[in-house]
């Protein structure tokens, strides 16, 4: 019973992280088509944003040294301010190209980022304590989890039900449901088109932000391609869920993480190393049989 | 020490190439100047210059000073191969490449196929060498194979450790040559036990899964053998304290150094095989004085123990000159091929004619107790491991 829980609580905490960063992906994919693959770079930089610029093997942790009630919102802040910028400045320019170009601007942007960070930071990895009192384990029911673990998984439920009273219950999030639904037709009934991409912008970079301050906690490590693994899964995810569609983002998110996470489990120790394939290879049967993903926006649909 | 390397570096530049000049011996660099591969090469390749300039201090070898030339890599396999002939070029009679074999190999072949000795700055696999380059290429480290053997048969014998655990990162060949080792030596320690396996990837977010498979064995393990490398082996290591996992944790020399010991605040139980202490607590004060010149010509402290191997090779290699009276290749070879139990600072040094690299060696055991790191034993293990095993 307390291992089967452990699993349970594996899965949950590693399909959170996922979730969390489909989300940040799918918001903006929403109101305006793009695919932006700087959000990998934009949680590294949230860590490195701890750290004091130095190509030293130790780091020198300058805001990491906040306590926890600044050091979170400033994190936040700063994941909301970069991505903020980026809209500001990159992708802005590109509100009338096609979603390819936008995609191929996003990986530019992501290079920048990355090369801007190892330009400061150097290529090697750096240690931080982040939070150092979450990593110690808590009993629940027989299964003695890290409270890290415990964290993730509270953290990111009280997001999504933050995040779906604000698009359910606010102008703003009004406006941003209708630019995902149909971002013309909304402009036209007068919805403050730049305003809402910006906000789906802020909302983006705080979700990288968020995943930060737990990779960060939970590897301890800054390294500037931390973001990459978590980018490339949360792509998938938004994939499978639907291109666009929140819901299903979340929902292919926490799949992933249970997926993965089972087949660490249940595969023999030879194949475990070939744990990825396995799990790109479920993404695979997933898309052969539902092409549109799992729960697939309104808006993507083409209407013949 | 910059203004050395430039000053070195512009004179043999100004000299036209020159291959079979007797006047000189070159050594040449062809290593990561730029890049991830930076990090590594650097410090190492800072060691050897210490030991180019003691060298020429004394007078030089066979009555010449040696002189260096570099060449940059910017850790990129094709560049490799364009920087070893570059400096084969500049006229090196020794072409020193990258720390690793993937990135240190075109320009070995390189240095290989014009007939020059070749030494890897800090490579471990057994590729770094005969089997991978050619007959006249070295490796001036020790094989991760002895780290992984070393640490089996010291936790048994001097900590009695009997169940063992491997945790293996699918990551580099680095790693796996760690668990091979580990794997070589565990059947042959009476009634120890390996009572779980599992691997995880270095840039695994988080490796809750496996974690969760050693909390479910019956008993906690006595040691975790831990094949992995920076920057996945911090974020294992806190995970595994911070799941209330207390056993002991082995690991390969790619986590010495204190500078990641911040992100797991009072690691305890927790032990690393190195060639030579970076923490001034060396048994042979010979090490902490290298250690201060370190700092005089870097400005820093060594941050591993991947700094030594760069002053080792310069040390073996100008002593093969040295007995064999040229730089001549064949020459050279076959005295550091005779090379048995010779002395260094950081152990003793072994070549033959089957294997270019250390497959025993004597290490120190470093353990970390309450974020302390600091030397507490040392250990060579009981035979060398057998060339066919390495290979398998």
């Amino acid at each position: 019973m307390g291992s089967l829980l452990q699993i349970v609580f594996d899965a949950l905490s590693l399909g959170s992280l996922y979730a969390l960063g489909a989300l940040g992906i799918a918001l903006i994919f929403g109101v305006m088509r793009l695919v932006n693959f700087a959000h990998g770079d934009v949680i590294a930089a949230c860590v490195f944003a701890l750290l004091w610029p130095s190509v030293d093997a130790v780091a020198i942790v300058f805001a990491g040294n906040l306590p926890w009630f600044l050091l979170i919102p400033f994190v936040l802040a700063v994941g909301a301010g970069l991505s903020v910028l980026s809209e500001l400045v990159v992708f802005r320019r590109f509100r009338r190209a096609n979603p390819a170009t936008m995609m191929i601007a996003s990986f530019g942007l992501g290079f920048v980022i990355r090369y801007f960070l190892l330009m400061l930071f150097s290529s090697r990895p750096k240690s931080i304590s982040l939070l150092p009192t979450l990593s110690q384990p808590v009993e629940i029911l027989g299964a003695r989890i890290p409270l890290l673990q415990l964290i993730t998984i509270l953290v990111t439920v009280a997001v999504l039900f933050g995040l779906t009273a604000f698009l359910r219950r606010t102008r703003f999030g009004l406006e941003m449901r209708a630019a995902a639904e149909n971002f013309t037709m909304a402009r036209m009934l007068g919805v403050r088109a730049n305003r809402v991409i910006m906000g789906a912008f802020a909302l983006s970079g705080a979700l990288a932000a968020a995943i930060a301050l737990i990779l960060g906690s939970q590897t301890g490590t800054a390294n500037i391609m931390m973001g990459a693994n978590v980018m490339l899964m949360a792509f998938i995810a938004t994939v499978i869920g639907g291109m666009g569609s929140l819901a299903g983002a979340v929902l292919a998110g926490f799949l992933l993480g249970t997926v993965a996470t089972v087949m660490q489990v249940i595969l023999p120790p030879d194949a475990r190393a070939f744990r990825d394939a396995f799990v790109y290879g479920a993404v695979i049967l997933v898309l052969i049989f539902r092409p549109q993903g799992l729960l697939s926006a309104r808006g993507t649909k083409e209407r013949v | 020490m910059k203004r050395l390397l430039i000053a070195l570096a512009a004179t043999t530049c100004l000299t036209a190439p020159a291959l079979a000049d007797d006047d000189r011996i070159v050594v040449g660099f062809a290593t990561a100047e730029t890049g991830f591969m930076q990090a590594y090469d650097k410090p190492a390749q800072d060691a050897a210059m210490i030991r180019i300039k003691e060298i020429n201090d004394a007078g030089g070898l066979l009555g010449k000073q040696i002189e260096v030339v570099n060449a940059d890599t910017k850790t990129d396999r094709a560049e490799g191969a364009k920087a070893g002939l570059s400096v084969i070029d500049a006229g090196a009679d020794m072409v020193v490449v990258s720390c690793d074999y993937d990135f240190g190999s075109p320009a070995a072949l390189a240095a290989e196929s014009s007939g020059l000795v070749s030494f890897f700055l800090c490579a471990e696999s057994i590729k770094a060498g005969i089997q991978g380059v050619g007959p006249n290429s070295f490796s001036a480290s020790v094989l991760a194979a002895v780290q992984g053997a070393t640490m089996a048969e010291w936790a048994y014998t001097k900590k009695e450790a009997r169940s063992f655990y491997r945790l293996l990162d699918t990551w580099t060949e680095y790693n796996k040559g760690i668990c091979d080792g580990f794997d070589w030596m565990l059947p042959q320690l009476a009634d120890a036990s390996l009572v779980g396996e599992d691997t995880f990837l270095n840039e695994d977010a988080s490796i809750a899964a496996q974690i969760t498979r050693i909390k479910s064995l019956p008993e906690e393990p006595d040691a975790i053998m831990l094949c992995t490398m920076m920057p996945g082996a911090v974020s294992a290591i806190k995970q595994i304290r911070a799941a209330g996992i207390n056993s002991m944790i082995l690991n390969g020399s790619g986590v010495d150094g204190s500078y990641w010991l911040s992100a797991v605040p009072d690691l305890s139980n927790f032990f690393v095989p190195v060639q030579g202490s970076i923490y001034g607590d060396d048994p042979n004060p010979e090490v902490t004085a290298f250690n201060a010149k370190y700092k005089d010509a870097t400005g820093g402290d060594p941050s591993t123990q991947y700094v030594y191997p760069g002053y080792v090779m310069i040390d073996v290699w100008a002593k093969a000159v040295e007995r064999a009276g040229t730089t001549e290749t064949s020459a050279v070879v076959a005295e550091l091929e005779k090379m048995s139990g010779e002395p260094t600072l950081f152990g003793p040094r072994t070549f033959t004619s089957e294997i270019h690299h250390q497959n025993q060696a004597r290490y120190l055991i470093v353990e970390t107790d309450a974020g302390k790191p600091g030397v507490v034993d040392e250990w060579t293990i009981s035979k060398p491991i057998p060339v066919a095993d390495l290979m398998k």
